[in-house]
Protein backbone atom coordinates (compact mmCIF):
# COMPACT_ATOMS: atom_id res chain seq x y z
CA UNK A 1 0.00 0.00 0.00
CA UNK A 2 1.11 3.52 -1.22
CA UNK A 3 0.77 6.79 0.12
CA UNK A 4 -2.16 7.27 -3.05
CA UNK A 5 -3.46 3.67 -1.98
CA UNK A 6 -7.01 4.17 -0.47
CA UNK A 7 -7.33 3.44 3.19
CA UNK A 8 -8.43 -0.13 4.05
CA UNK A 9 -11.70 -1.58 5.07
CA UNK A 10 -13.50 -4.09 6.81
CA UNK A 11 -13.72 -6.85 4.19
CA UNK A 12 -10.67 -6.22 2.35
CA UNK A 13 -8.64 -8.76 0.96
CA UNK A 14 -4.90 -8.35 1.14
CA UNK A 15 -3.13 -10.23 -2.01
CA UNK A 16 -2.51 -13.64 -2.02
CA UNK A 17 0.96 -15.17 -1.09
CA UNK A 18 2.25 -18.16 -2.64
CA UNK A 19 5.65 -19.59 -1.10
CA UNK A 20 7.71 -22.84 -1.82
CA UNK A 21 8.26 -24.48 0.71
CA UNK A 22 12.00 -26.22 0.77
CA UNK A 23 14.01 -27.80 3.17
CA UNK A 24 16.66 -25.06 2.59
CA UNK A 25 14.42 -22.31 3.53
CA UNK A 26 12.65 -24.20 6.96
CA UNK A 27 17.01 -24.91 7.75
CA UNK A 28 17.43 -21.22 6.70
CA UNK A 29 14.85 -19.82 8.93
CA UNK A 30 15.46 -22.02 12.10
CA UNK A 31 18.95 -20.96 12.07
CA UNK A 32 18.49 -17.33 11.27
CA UNK A 33 15.83 -17.36 14.26
CA UNK A 34 18.81 -19.00 16.16
CA UNK A 35 16.25 -22.35 16.96
CA UNK A 36 18.35 -25.28 16.87
CA UNK A 37 15.68 -28.41 17.69
CA UNK A 38 16.54 -31.11 15.05
CA UNK A 39 12.46 -31.23 14.12
CA UNK A 40 13.59 -27.96 12.51
CA UNK A 41 17.12 -29.81 10.67
CA UNK A 42 17.13 -33.27 11.21
CA UNK A 43 14.83 -35.03 8.63
CA UNK A 44 15.48 -38.57 9.90
CA UNK A 45 15.33 -37.45 13.75
CA UNK A 46 11.70 -35.95 13.18
CA UNK A 47 10.55 -39.04 11.46
CA UNK A 48 11.91 -41.38 13.50
CA UNK A 49 11.94 -39.48 16.78
CA UNK A 50 9.47 -37.26 16.98
CA UNK A 51 6.86 -39.09 14.16
CA UNK A 52 6.55 -36.27 11.64
CA UNK A 53 6.33 -36.90 8.23
CA UNK A 54 9.46 -34.58 7.56
CA UNK A 55 11.46 -31.00 9.37
CA UNK A 56 8.96 -29.07 9.41
CA UNK A 57 9.16 -25.23 9.78
CA UNK A 58 9.13 -23.29 12.96
CA UNK A 59 6.90 -20.81 14.66
CA UNK A 60 9.83 -17.69 14.57
CA UNK A 61 9.65 -18.58 11.21
CA UNK A 62 5.99 -18.41 10.52
CA UNK A 63 5.97 -15.23 12.77
CA UNK A 64 8.38 -14.10 10.05
CA UNK A 65 6.52 -14.94 6.68
CA UNK A 66 3.37 -13.33 8.38
CA UNK A 67 5.18 -10.23 9.81
CA UNK A 68 6.40 -9.57 6.10
CA UNK A 69 3.17 -10.35 4.18
CA UNK A 70 1.27 -7.62 6.39
CA UNK A 71 3.73 -5.00 6.02
CA UNK A 72 4.47 -5.91 2.02
CA UNK A 73 0.44 -5.17 2.32
CA UNK A 74 0.85 -1.99 4.80
CA UNK A 75 3.77 -0.58 4.15
CA UNK A 76 7.17 -0.38 5.90
CA UNK A 77 5.66 2.61 8.10
CA UNK A 78 2.82 -0.16 8.90
CA UNK A 79 3.49 -1.49 12.59
CA UNK A 80 2.89 -4.31 13.99
CA UNK A 81 1.37 -4.55 17.57
CA UNK A 82 0.17 -7.65 17.86
CA UNK A 83 -0.16 -10.90 16.35
CA UNK A 84 -1.79 -14.42 16.96
CA UNK A 85 -1.26 -17.87 15.79
CA UNK A 86 -2.34 -21.64 16.10
CA UNK A 87 -0.25 -23.92 14.05
CA UNK A 88 -2.78 -26.74 13.06
CA UNK A 89 -0.62 -28.83 10.81
CA UNK A 90 3.29 -28.58 10.28
CA UNK A 91 4.45 -26.79 7.10
CA UNK A 92 7.28 -29.55 5.15
CA UNK A 93 9.58 -29.15 2.63
CA UNK A 94 7.58 -29.78 -0.76
CA UNK A 95 4.18 -28.03 0.81
CA UNK A 96 3.11 -25.20 -1.53
CA UNK A 97 1.85 -22.76 1.10
CA UNK A 98 -0.11 -19.53 0.07
CA UNK A 99 -0.83 -16.46 2.66
CA UNK A 100 -3.85 -15.45 2.82
CA UNK A 101 -5.70 -12.18 4.82
CA UNK A 102 -8.52 -9.75 5.24
CA UNK A 103 -9.30 -6.52 7.44
CA UNK A 104 -11.90 -7.56 9.84
CA UNK A 105 -11.79 -3.75 10.93
CA UNK A 106 -10.85 -0.72 10.94
CA UNK A 107 -10.58 2.34 13.90
CA UNK A 108 -9.18 5.60 13.48
CA UNK A 109 -7.67 6.88 16.65
CA UNK A 110 -5.51 9.99 16.47
CA UNK A 111 -3.37 10.09 13.78
CA UNK A 112 -3.42 6.41 13.13
CA UNK A 113 -5.57 3.47 11.53
CA UNK A 114 -5.80 0.31 13.78
CA UNK A 115 -6.49 -2.52 12.06
CA UNK A 116 -7.59 -6.35 12.84
CA UNK A 117 -6.61 -8.69 10.10
CA UNK A 118 -7.62 -12.42 9.98
CA UNK A 119 -4.78 -14.56 8.22
CA UNK A 120 -4.21 -17.78 7.14
CA UNK A 121 -1.56 -20.50 5.75
CA UNK A 122 -3.02 -22.71 3.52
CA UNK A 123 -1.79 -25.91 1.04
CA UNK A 124 -3.85 -26.88 -0.95
CA UNK A 125 -7.42 -27.25 0.99
CA UNK A 126 -5.48 -27.81 4.18
CA UNK A 127 -5.30 -24.79 6.92
CA UNK A 128 -2.07 -25.31 8.48
CA UNK A 129 -1.83 -22.29 10.64
CA UNK A 130 -4.37 -19.40 11.19
CA UNK A 131 -3.40 -16.10 13.01
CA UNK A 132 -5.06 -12.68 13.22
CA UNK A 133 -2.96 -9.24 14.09
CA UNK A 134 -3.40 -6.03 14.95
CA UNK A 135 -1.80 -3.37 13.70
CA UNK A 136 -1.35 0.45 12.98
CA UNK A 137 -0.76 2.36 10.00
CA UNK A 138 -0.41 5.93 9.09
CA UNK A 139 -4.13 7.41 8.65
CA UNK A 140 -5.43 10.14 6.56
CA UNK A 141 -3.24 12.56 6.50
CA UNK A 142 -0.24 10.35 6.39
CA UNK A 143 2.28 12.88 8.30
CA UNK A 144 3.18 10.24 11.54
CA UNK A 145 4.15 7.09 11.37
CA UNK A 146 3.37 4.89 13.79
CA UNK A 147 6.47 4.02 15.35
CA UNK A 148 6.94 7.23 16.96
CA UNK A 149 4.45 5.90 19.28
CA UNK A 150 5.50 4.69 22.58
CA UNK A 151 3.86 5.12 26.03
CA UNK A 152 0.42 5.48 26.34
CA UNK A 153 -0.54 6.28 22.85
CA UNK A 154 0.89 2.75 21.77
CA UNK A 155 -2.03 0.17 21.97
CA UNK A 156 -1.39 -3.52 21.25
CA UNK B 1 -9.15 -34.18 37.80
CA UNK B 2 -5.74 -34.41 38.76
CA UNK B 3 -4.38 -31.46 41.62
CA UNK B 4 -1.80 -29.51 40.64
CA UNK B 5 1.60 -29.84 43.30
CA UNK B 6 1.98 -26.84 45.46
CA UNK B 7 5.36 -26.80 44.02
CA UNK B 8 4.05 -25.92 40.67
CA UNK B 9 1.19 -23.67 42.31
CA UNK B 10 3.69 -21.57 43.63
CA UNK B 11 5.02 -21.12 40.36
CA UNK B 12 1.94 -19.54 38.51
CA UNK B 13 2.15 -15.25 38.16
CA UNK B 14 5.63 -15.12 39.02
CA UNK B 15 8.63 -14.67 37.25
CA UNK B 16 10.22 -17.97 38.41
CA UNK B 17 12.70 -18.14 35.54
CA UNK B 18 14.95 -14.76 34.78
CA UNK B 19 17.10 -14.84 32.25
CA UNK B 20 20.77 -12.36 31.48
CA UNK B 21 21.45 -10.69 28.17
CA UNK B 22 22.86 -13.77 26.24
CA UNK B 23 24.15 -11.98 23.08
CA UNK B 24 24.11 -8.30 21.48
CA UNK B 25 21.28 -7.45 18.78
CA UNK B 26 23.31 -7.32 15.67
CA UNK B 27 22.02 -6.09 11.92
CA UNK B 28 24.18 -8.88 10.39
CA UNK B 29 22.24 -11.84 12.03
CA UNK B 30 18.89 -10.11 11.70
CA UNK B 31 19.44 -9.68 7.67
CA UNK B 32 20.21 -13.48 7.96
CA UNK B 33 16.17 -13.94 9.04
CA UNK B 34 14.85 -11.51 6.26
CA UNK B 35 16.60 -13.04 3.76
CA UNK B 36 14.91 -16.25 5.06
CA UNK B 37 11.50 -14.44 5.03
CA UNK B 38 12.41 -12.49 1.71
CA UNK B 39 11.60 -9.61 3.85
CA UNK B 40 12.64 -6.03 2.11
CA UNK B 41 11.30 -4.05 4.88
CA UNK B 42 14.04 -0.98 4.22
CA UNK B 43 13.19 -0.35 8.60
CA UNK B 44 14.92 -3.90 8.58
CA UNK B 45 17.85 -3.46 6.16
CA UNK B 46 18.53 0.83 6.38
CA UNK B 47 22.39 0.90 7.05
CA UNK B 48 23.09 3.05 10.79
CA UNK B 49 23.18 6.21 10.24
CA UNK B 50 21.75 6.55 6.78
CA UNK B 51 18.84 8.52 8.11
CA UNK B 52 18.93 11.06 11.11
CA UNK B 53 17.29 10.10 14.30
CA UNK B 54 16.05 6.85 12.51
CA UNK B 55 18.16 3.51 13.37
CA UNK B 56 17.31 0.64 11.61
CA UNK B 57 15.30 -2.03 13.88
CA UNK B 58 15.19 -5.96 14.34
CA UNK B 59 12.38 -7.33 12.49
CA UNK B 60 9.52 -7.52 15.63
CA UNK B 61 8.93 -11.41 14.67
CA UNK B 62 12.71 -12.44 15.82
CA UNK B 63 12.10 -10.93 19.61
CA UNK B 64 12.68 -14.03 21.34
CA UNK B 65 15.92 -15.24 18.97
CA UNK B 66 17.68 -12.58 21.24
CA UNK B 67 17.43 -14.79 24.37
CA UNK B 68 18.56 -18.46 22.90
CA UNK B 69 21.42 -19.61 24.68
CA UNK B 70 24.42 -19.58 22.41
CA UNK B 71 24.88 -23.57 21.75
CA UNK B 72 28.11 -23.35 21.75
CA UNK B 73 30.85 -21.56 23.92
CA UNK B 74 34.69 -20.94 24.55
CA UNK B 75 34.15 -21.66 28.41
CA UNK B 76 34.50 -25.36 28.92
CA UNK B 77 31.88 -24.69 31.47
CA UNK B 78 29.04 -23.69 29.69
CA UNK B 79 26.20 -25.62 29.24
CA UNK B 80 23.76 -23.74 27.33
CA UNK B 81 20.01 -22.88 28.85
CA UNK B 82 17.16 -24.90 27.31
CA UNK B 83 15.01 -22.14 25.64
CA UNK B 84 12.36 -22.18 27.47
CA UNK B 85 13.19 -23.60 30.85
CA UNK B 86 9.64 -23.02 32.58
CA UNK B 87 8.32 -24.98 29.82
CA UNK B 88 10.72 -28.02 30.55
CA UNK B 89 10.42 -27.53 34.31
CA UNK B 90 6.85 -27.87 34.03
CA UNK B 91 7.71 -31.32 32.27
CA UNK B 92 9.57 -32.80 34.45
CA UNK B 93 7.27 -31.75 37.39
CA UNK B 94 4.20 -33.36 35.81
CA UNK B 95 6.07 -36.18 34.16
CA UNK B 96 4.42 -35.22 30.96
CA UNK B 97 7.72 -35.61 28.67
CA UNK B 98 6.08 -34.38 25.33
CA UNK B 99 5.34 -30.61 24.57
CA UNK B 100 3.77 -29.44 21.22
CA UNK B 101 3.21 -25.41 21.00
CA UNK B 102 -0.48 -24.88 20.01
CA UNK B 103 -0.72 -21.28 20.00
CA UNK B 104 1.60 -18.35 20.18
CA UNK B 105 0.90 -14.55 21.09
CA UNK B 106 3.24 -11.87 20.38
CA UNK B 107 3.03 -8.10 21.46
CA UNK B 108 5.67 -5.78 20.39
CA UNK B 109 6.49 -2.60 22.60
CA UNK B 110 9.53 -0.87 22.27
CA UNK B 111 11.67 -1.59 19.05
CA UNK B 112 14.87 -3.49 19.20
CA UNK B 113 17.56 -2.26 17.67
CA UNK B 114 21.52 -3.26 17.25
CA UNK B 115 23.55 -2.80 20.46
CA UNK B 116 20.59 -3.78 22.72
CA UNK B 117 20.95 -6.25 25.01
CA UNK B 118 17.74 -7.99 26.24
CA UNK B 119 16.99 -9.87 29.68
CA UNK B 120 13.76 -11.81 29.96
CA UNK B 121 11.44 -13.22 32.36
CA UNK B 122 9.27 -16.86 31.97
CA UNK B 123 5.92 -16.25 33.98
CA UNK B 124 3.51 -19.63 34.30
CA UNK B 125 0.26 -18.36 33.71
CA UNK B 126 -2.08 -21.04 34.02
CA UNK B 127 -1.83 -24.98 34.08
CA UNK B 128 -5.01 -26.76 32.78
CA UNK B 129 -6.59 -30.51 34.65
CA UNK B 130 -5.24 -33.69 33.76
CA UNK B 131 -7.40 -35.15 30.81
CA UNK B 132 -6.75 -37.88 27.89
CA UNK B 133 -5.07 -36.76 24.92
CA UNK B 134 -4.55 -38.61 21.89
CA UNK B 135 -1.61 -39.80 22.64
CA UNK B 136 -2.05 -40.23 26.71
CA UNK B 137 -3.25 -38.06 29.83
CA UNK B 138 -1.93 -34.64 29.35
CA UNK B 139 -2.61 -30.95 30.37
CA UNK B 140 -2.50 -27.74 28.41
CA UNK B 141 -0.47 -24.54 30.06
CA UNK B 142 0.57 -21.32 28.87
CA UNK B 143 4.00 -19.43 29.78
CA UNK B 144 4.41 -15.31 28.99
CA UNK B 145 7.95 -14.32 28.24
CA UNK B 146 8.11 -10.91 29.11
CA UNK B 147 11.36 -8.95 27.26
CA UNK B 148 13.30 -6.03 28.54
CA UNK B 149 15.24 -3.74 27.22
CA UNK B 150 18.94 -2.60 28.97
CA UNK B 151 17.20 0.02 30.59
CA UNK B 152 14.06 -1.52 31.45
CA UNK B 153 11.95 -0.63 28.89
CA UNK B 154 9.45 -3.66 27.92
CA UNK B 155 10.25 -4.90 24.19
CA UNK B 156 7.58 -7.30 23.85
CA UNK B 157 5.66 -10.36 25.37
CA UNK B 158 5.20 -13.54 24.35
CA UNK B 159 2.92 -16.06 25.14
CA UNK B 160 3.17 -19.94 24.47
CA UNK B 161 0.31 -21.98 24.56
CA UNK B 162 1.19 -25.75 24.89
CA UNK B 163 -0.18 -28.83 25.21
CA UNK B 164 2.01 -31.77 26.98
CA UNK B 165 1.64 -35.30 27.56
CA UNK B 166 2.94 -38.58 28.72
CA UNK B 167 2.45 -41.81 25.86
CA UNK B 168 0.35 -44.35 27.38
CA UNK B 169 2.59 -47.25 27.43
CA UNK B 170 5.50 -44.26 29.70
CA UNK B 171 2.48 -43.89 32.19
CA UNK B 172 4.89 -44.30 35.80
Amino acid sequence: MTDAAPRPAAGDKLPELAISITRKKIIMGATSSRDWQPIHHDGEWARERAGLPDIIMNNYTQAGWLSQYLTRWGGPQARIARMRFSMRSPLCPGDEALLCGEVDSVTAIGDFDWVEISLSIKVGERVATTASARLALPGAEQQSSPWALSGDAWRP
Amino acid sequence: MTSLPEKVRNWIGTPVVTLAPVMTVDQGLWLNFCVAVEDGNPLYWSRAGDTEGSEPIAPPAMLPSWMIDHEWSPEPDHVPLRTLEMHFMLKDELDLPFGVVTAVDLEFHEPVRAGDRLRAEQILLEVGDEYQTRMGPGRRWSIAVHYYHQNDTLAGIQTLHFVSYRKEEQQS
